[in-house]
């Protein structure tokens, strides 16, 4: 085995060994642990890096093992792999630091990092999987590795959000199973191939596809949180600060998009997809939810719950990018995939922020919150702005590519959808701004917390900032190389290619 | 080469024999004299491994005297596999017993579950359904034994119950020997294949034998004697009731079926299958309504078992291998939350499922092998119960039986209802402290080995199918894809 | 070495009051208000025109300044702004409100960005900015009709600006390059235009409060203090007048028809301010009328020259004088008044308002969001949880328990076991 095959096992094992010995370290030794997290968060981010700058190079990192005949276990690091993994690698980097700072004192830490390792382990095991099983096997190991981190918090309420969770995933785990069985059956191959190998394949019934198709796409998109298979993920927002940023940002809800945009791209492939007609109809799925969580965002008075429904809009948008079938559109889903979950990252970390400092966890609670945090209130701006789409922050970039991709296509009603989105984002956002800036604040704040002169703690400031200039700096120099947008331009040529 | 003409097939059975025998007699040595034996045990299989990697199928003539009239052993991967098995999960159980038991019971423990390993070899390796059901009542003498050991009225009850069980059993099995017999006058299973025709007598000599088989495999509707044998043994014991005890029964009737009943009709085949599904739904669902781990554990035995049914009207060899896989990584997980359960029972004196919560915090170790195993159980990915799923599921969809997947997904999902709602609990806060016995390491470590096991089969499956394929004892074209 | 600097101040012209907008940045300059506004000073002092391209940023874009008259527009622009800056800072001392620097640094930016913008991306950019920097200022510290006001100006604000996006979208669609001059050719030439020119109309209508969609200009004027309501002429109008002018195809495309149109209403606008202006008692609200006056007029000669191109392009440098003059105007207009009163009047008080603060669309909106959730957003939720409890009590009902149970139970007792292994023998045995 030499350097370019072994690569893609180091990136997973630069997250897993890490946490497998985190598991048995006691639980005081908090320097030890909080260094090997940093420390395996780094090496990934390198490895990532060295991944990126060999496919730009021209090389391939492909790691094949056995698993059932005819079948492999297939790693492979291709664009669309690497757009995922870097995402992960750098939100797990600062996650790791946020989280370091949240859960300072509490319980069970060594417990939740090991988890959360494992988390990340398996969503970078998600974004590499080079073929369905592959990518069956990490999507459900990322169940099995959040399920822990839901209920970390050990309360009623939590153990009830982890049982709903589990029933949604594990149905949607089973569906995709069974999807995955049936194809390899028609097909006999699983390995994802750009535009598809699909279409080649003669004999199979259109009807068996489709119904395929829809086992698929119900199975991921549960993770994704699509209309009606999202309950789950209002009521996860139990879970620590930290959690629920990763979850929203990069690891479950994104698995599932990622797994549509596999499924749609390289399993059946674009045109082939257009084909059996299955787009249309997940484009008014995606365009239903997007709607539908956004109006749901508007009535809620707990902040983390407000930006959950938002995530359910936010993250149709992927979806819709990728089933209106067309290269700018395309580009729109998949730059999103990365700007969504920058934005969504800053919003929960900010709302961790002042629940742990203020202890404020409504919307009602925040009046005049931007005088007392104003770093954290600023950080919170630039995603709020940025989720509404406004210019020139990371938001703007996917929707312009969406919108105009709908207008290449001949699909003007996204457009349509797109603006009512905007609408009601700006409904329930702004709000939020108005009263942390604007309004006066209240006598006291429910439970706070001193931190000497600065506002917060630096381990839960600085994350929050970072993300929240990278949301400005990915749409700000958007035209610039290796930025998310060229990246995906980049992948979107390969699938749209002659 | 000298090592490969060690008939390393026989000293798998006379091994665990002298063990048990110099346990009986030195039972104060009982236990570093049992290590040993089964550690020489180990290394056996693994030299008939080496061997039939090398040489093919063995045959064994016993004394030197051929089919007909002595006693031949019969190896090829299928036994090999099972052999393996018994194996790992015979050494697991020995370690763990070194902790579970104390002096008293140990003396008792070690020459019985010695005396009973010689008989699993010695079934699996049995080459003529007349030494087929010689092994198959010493071992559920053994087993009774072994219920037994635990004392108490339920243990007593569920023992008693089981032996009747078992004779029945085991009785039914030799009327069919005997009609065969009679038949065609050869008890060798490959004389048998050659000369065996349909005929009235046949087909009750067939009906006799398989229903016999099934009451011992514990298929429902007749799985009434499971639950309570083994919930009320001994950890360990149950741990090696349910991981291969029943499995044994099973391995004949998948002999017989595969060898001598290749003309048994489709429709035996589909009513198998139908036992198979309602096992599958029937088990996952009183698994649900328990308020008892290790019942629940028990129930989850019968469920299981089902699965391995469905293989028979898939008839293909993906559905076979799928079936075995099942019978593996149920053999490590089963004994892995049976060893949990134990630990769980030792720490904090009962195993009521509502309040777990008290103990599994101060029991990581045991309650991390608990959700390994059940990953395994409810057949998510990486786990062997993942590869069993997707091998049937993919025969089932192959063969055009789809409705067989349905039972195998619907199982799936109603174990995966009772594993979470037990480990649901190792998060949760109790307020409760609980008094309690410190469990050794030993106990909490094998435990979880034994689920790590569970999980490795499910990444190492093309060696596994490689050993399988000696000797073809699914005929075919020899691959399994 | 000239174009070096020349592009180095463009950029920093929006730029540094950007960065002097982090209170971290500007903690320990005197007066960043007006050191904020020095890049563009310079600028104007520089004696040709610069541009320079930033392919990099946002989609590709780029910032010019041109020799004639869109020197005038920033040049009237920095001056209201230092006004402004001067009446927002008393040079008594008295330490001004650091958050309503912050803001007026953003608007600043914003709005020397859009004058600077040359193309459509950049403009909608900086506009954007601008637009939500001056609803802060006007909300900061305000009282209550003043804020009530704003989000008036607000919502109006995220309405155009939607439709100005899907302008720019089928803009880009059509044109493929969204410098202005090129967007002008395609659009010029473009078969259906339509929806493109309805969009850039009503949203930069909504923007500069053309009648009849000056219902938010109105309050603004009533309520806010001199020293943002100068600047409601020169910033977010006259920017939004400069949009109609870069972005609209004026010259190039000839709608008789739709000219007709516009320039009737810029008519009855000019009617309309005159009428009301003159019946309105209120002297504050005057500079409101002259607005829409202004407004009026331009739109009028906005109609003129999409009915004949050829007049236009004789005629357009007037139209930015026009749009630099109203600035000017009303900010003179502004100031004179507040001069005027502070001299004859004590400070008014802030008017009461009538008992509910909410707007009559935020009524409208939340009957409607009512309505949705009634009908449809509460029902699959409802729905779900209802056929979650639905199975919870399936899988507690008694019958279901006691026919497992007895199920089990049956299954448990030797005769019927024996009984079912018989039966199975049989079965076996005939199949």
């Amino acid at each position: 085995m030499n350097w370019s095959a072994a690569l893609p096992l180091f990136v997973l094992a630069s997250s897993l060994l890490p946490g497998l010995v985190i598991f048995f370290l006691p639980e005081e030794r908090v320097a030890t642990r909080s260094s090997l997290n940093l420390a395996g968060a780094v090496l990934k981010l390198v490895l990532a890096g060295v991944m990126v700058w060999g496919i730009f190079h021209g090389s391939h990192f492909e790691t094949r093992l056995p698993l059932l005949p005819g079948l492999d276990l297939l790693l492979r690091a291709d664009s669309l792999s690497m757009l995922f993994v870097v995402l992960s690698s750098i939100l797990w980097l600062v996650t790791t630091v946020y989280a370091i700072g949240y859960l300072e004192g509490s319980p069970n830490r060594s417990r939740f990092f090991g988890f959360f390792s494992l988390c990340v382990t398996a969503t970078v095991g998600v974004a590499l999987a080079g073929n369905l099983i592959t990518f069956l096997l990490f999507y459900e190991l990322l169940t099995l590795a959040t399920y822990p981190l839901i209920v970390h918090r050990g309360t009623e309420v939590a153990r009830r959000a982890g049982r709903t969770y589990l029933i949604y995933t594990v149905a949607g785990g089973t569906l995709l199973l069974i999807g995955t069985v049936w194809l390899y059956t028609l097909a006999g191959t699983l390995e994802f191939t750009p535009r598809g190998f699909l279409s080649t394949l003669d004999g199979a019934s259109s009807t068996a596809l489709v119904i395929i198709f829809v086992l698929l796409i119900a199975g991921l998109g549960v993770k994704a949180a699509l209309i009606p298979l999202h309950g789950w993920l209002p009521q996860a927002m139990v879970a620590p600060a930290p959690v629920s940023a990763l979850l929203h940002a990069v690891a479950v809800v994104k698995a599932g998009a990622f797994g549509i945009v596999r499924v749609v791209y390289d399993v059946y492939g674009i045109q082939f997809s257009a084909t059996l007609g299955v787009t249309l109809p997940l484009a008014i799925v995606a365009a239903a939810t997007i709607i539908y969580g956004s109006m749901r965002a508007l009535f809620q008075d707990d902040l983390k719950r407000r930006l959950a429904f938002s995530t359910i809009s936010q993250v149709a948008y992927i979806v819709l990018g990728i089933a209106i079938v067309g290269p700018i559109a395309a580009v729109g889903g998949l730059v999103h995939l990365v700007h969504q979950g920058v934005m969504k990252i800053t919003l929960f970390f900010c709302a961790g922020n002042l629940a742990e400092t203020l202890g404020i966890h409504k919307i009602s609670e925040m009046n005049g919150v931007g005088r007392r945090m104003p770093w954290t209130m600023a950080a919170f701006t630039i995603a709020a702005f940025g989720m509404i789409g406004a210019p020139p922050l990371a938001g703007f970039i996917s929707k312009w590519y969406l919108g105009l991709g709908a207008l290449d296509a001949g699909q003007g009603w996204v457009i349509f959808i797109l603006a009512g989105s905007s609408l009601l984002n700006a409904g329930y956002f702004l709000p939020i701004l108005y009263a942390a800036w604007f309004k006066t604040p209240a006598d006291a704040w429910p439970a706070e917390r001193a931190f000497g002169r600065r506002e917060t703690a630096w381990a839960l400031l600085a994350p929050p900032l970072v993300t929240a200039f990278l949301t400005l700096a990915v749409g700000l120099l958007a035209s610039a190389p290796f930025s998310p947008l060229q990246w995906a331009r980049f992948i979107t040529t390969l699938e749209y290619a002659e | 080469m000298l090592a490969l003409d060690i008939p390393w097939g026989v000293m798998a059975i006379i091994l665990p024999l002298a063990g048990a025998m110099s346990c009986f007699l030195w039972p104060r040595c009982a236990l570093p004299l049992g290590l040993v034996t089964a550690l020489a045990i180990v290394i056996c299989v693994a030299g008939l491994g080496w061997q039939l990697l090398e040489q093919g199928a063995q045959r064994y003539a016993v004394g030197g005297w051929g089919a007909p009239l002595g006693i031949d052993l019969y190896a090829d991967g299928l036994t090999l596999l099972m052999l393996m098995m018994t194996a790992v999960v015979g050494l697991g159980i020995s370690i763990y017993s070194c902790g579970y038991f104390n002096q008293d019971r140990a003396r008792h423990f070690w020459p019985l579950w010695m005396f009973l390993w010689a008989a699993l070899n010695a079934l699996f390796l049995s080459a003529d359904i007349f030494n087929l059901y010689v092994t198959l009542e010493l071992l559920g003498l053994a087993a009774v034994a072994l219920v037994a050991l635990a004392g108490g009225a339920d243990a007593l009850t569920g023992a008693m119950r089981y032996l009747l069980v078992s004779l029945l059993g085991s009785l039914c099995y030799l009327l069919g020997v005997a009609l065969l017999y009679h038949s065609f006058g050869s008890v060798d299973i490959a004389t048998l294949a050659e000369r065996v025709e349909s005929s009235p007598a046949v087909w009750a000599a067939m009906g006799l034998m398989i229903t016999g088989l099934l009451l011992k495999t514990a298929l429902f509707p007749l799985h009434f004697w499971l639950p309570s044998a083994h919930a009320s043994a001994p950890a360990p014991v149950s741990a090696l009731l349910s991981a291969l005890v029943v499995k044994a029964s099973f391995y004949i009737l998948l002999r017989l079926w595969l060898e001598i009943f290749p003309f048994a009709g489709a429709a035996l085949a589909q009513l198998l299958g139908l036992l198979g599904a309602a096992a599958v739904l029937w088990g996952g669902l009183q698994a649900l309504r328990q308020t008892r781990l290790k019942m629940l554990i028990a129930y989850s035995t019968v469920a299981q078992l089902g699965y391995l049914f469905l293989a028979f009207p898939l008839a293909s060899i993906t559905g076979w291998t799928g079936a075995l896989y099942v019978l593996l990584s149920h053999a490590a997980a089963k004994t892995a939350m049976f060893m949990a359960a134990g630990n769980i029972l030792y720490f904090g004196g009962h195993d009521r499922i509502v309040d777990l919560d008290r103990v599994v915090q101060h029991l990581p170790l045991t309650i991390t092998a608990f959700a390994l195993a059940g990953i395994s159980i409810m057949g998510l990915p990486p786990s062997g119960g993942f590869i069993a799923k997707w091998l049937l599921l993919e025969a089932a969809i192959r063969s055009g039986q789809w409705w067989w997947g349905i039972a195998l997904i619907l199982g799936g999902l109603l174990s995966a209802a009772w594993v979470f709602k037990v480990v649901g609990y190792a998060f949760t806060r109790s307020e409760v402290p609980h008094e309690a016995r410190a469990v050794p390491a030993a106990m909490e470590w094998t435990a979880l080995l034994m689920a790590v096991v569970a999980i490795l089969l499910g990444l190492f499956v093309p060696w596994l199918l490689a050993l399988m394929e000696i000797g073809l004892p699914f005929g075919g074209e020899g691959s399994a894809g | 070495m000239n174009t070096v600097l020349s592009a180095s101040l463009l950029i920093l012209t929006p730029l540094l009051p950007l960065l002097l907008a982090f209170p971290a940045l500007r903690s320990r300059l005197p007066r960043p208000c007006y050191i904020a506004l020095l890049p563009a000073l310079i600028l104007l002092a520089l004696p040709q025109g610069a541009s320079i391209d930033l392919p990099w940023l946002l989609l590709g874009s780029g910032l010019g300044i041109d020799g004639g008259v869109g020197r005038w527009l920033l040049a009237i622009s920095v001056l209201l702004w230092m006004v402004a800056a001067h009446l927002l800072h008393p040079a008594k001392g008295e330490s001004a409100d650091d958050r309503v620097t912050s803001y007026y640094l953003l608007t600043l930016a914003g709005n020397l960005g859009a004058v600077l913008a040359t193309d459509l991306v950049g403009f909608f950019t900086f506009s954007t900015l601008m637009g939500y920097g001056f609803y802060t200022l006007l909300v900061a510290g305000e009282d209550d009709g003043s804020r009530r006001a704003a989000r008036t100006y607000l919502i109006v604000l995220i309405v155009a600006d939607l439709m100005l996006f899907e302008a720019v979208l089928i803009a880009a669609a059509t044109a493929g390059n969204l410098h202005f001059e090129a967007v002008r050719l395609v659009m010029g030439q473009s078969a259906s235009p339509g929806l493109y020119l309805l969009m850039v109309l009503v949203g930069f209508a909504l923007k500069a409060g053309v009648w009849p969609l000056h219902f938010w200009l109105l309050p603004l004027f009533r309520t806010t203090r001199p020293a943002v309501a100068l600047l409601l002429g020169g910033i977010p109008i006259a920017v939004a007048l400069l949009g109609f002018v870069r972005w609209l195809p004026l010259g190039e495309i000839s709608l008789p028809a739709l000219g007709l149109i516009i320039q009737g209403m810029g008519v009855a606008a000019m009617l309309y301010a005159i009428l009301a202006g003159v019946r309105q008692a209120q002297l504050k609200i005057l500079p409101a009328y002259i607005a829409i006056f202004a407004t009026g007029v331009f739109t009028a000669a906005m109609g003129a020259g999409l009915s004949n191109p050829a007049a236009w392009n004789r005629y357009a440098d007037f139209a930015y004088l026009l749009i630099a003059s109203l600035g000017l105007g009303v900010a003179l207009l502004v100031v004179g008044i507040g001069w005027l009163r502070a001299r004859s009047y004590p400070p008014a008080l802030p008017e009461k308002q009538a008992g509910d603060s909410a707007l009559w669309f935020e009524h409208w909106l939340g009957a409607a969001a009512r309505w949705a959730a009634q009908m449809g957003v509460e029902t699959l939720p409802r729905l779900r949880a209802v056929w979650l409890v639905k199975a919870g009590a399936l899988w507690q009902c008694y019958a279901w328990q006691r026919a497992l149970d007895s199920g089990e139970r049956f299954l448990q007792r030797w005769a019927c076991a024996v009984t079912l292994f018989l039966l199975l023998g049989i079965l076996v045995v005939f199949i």
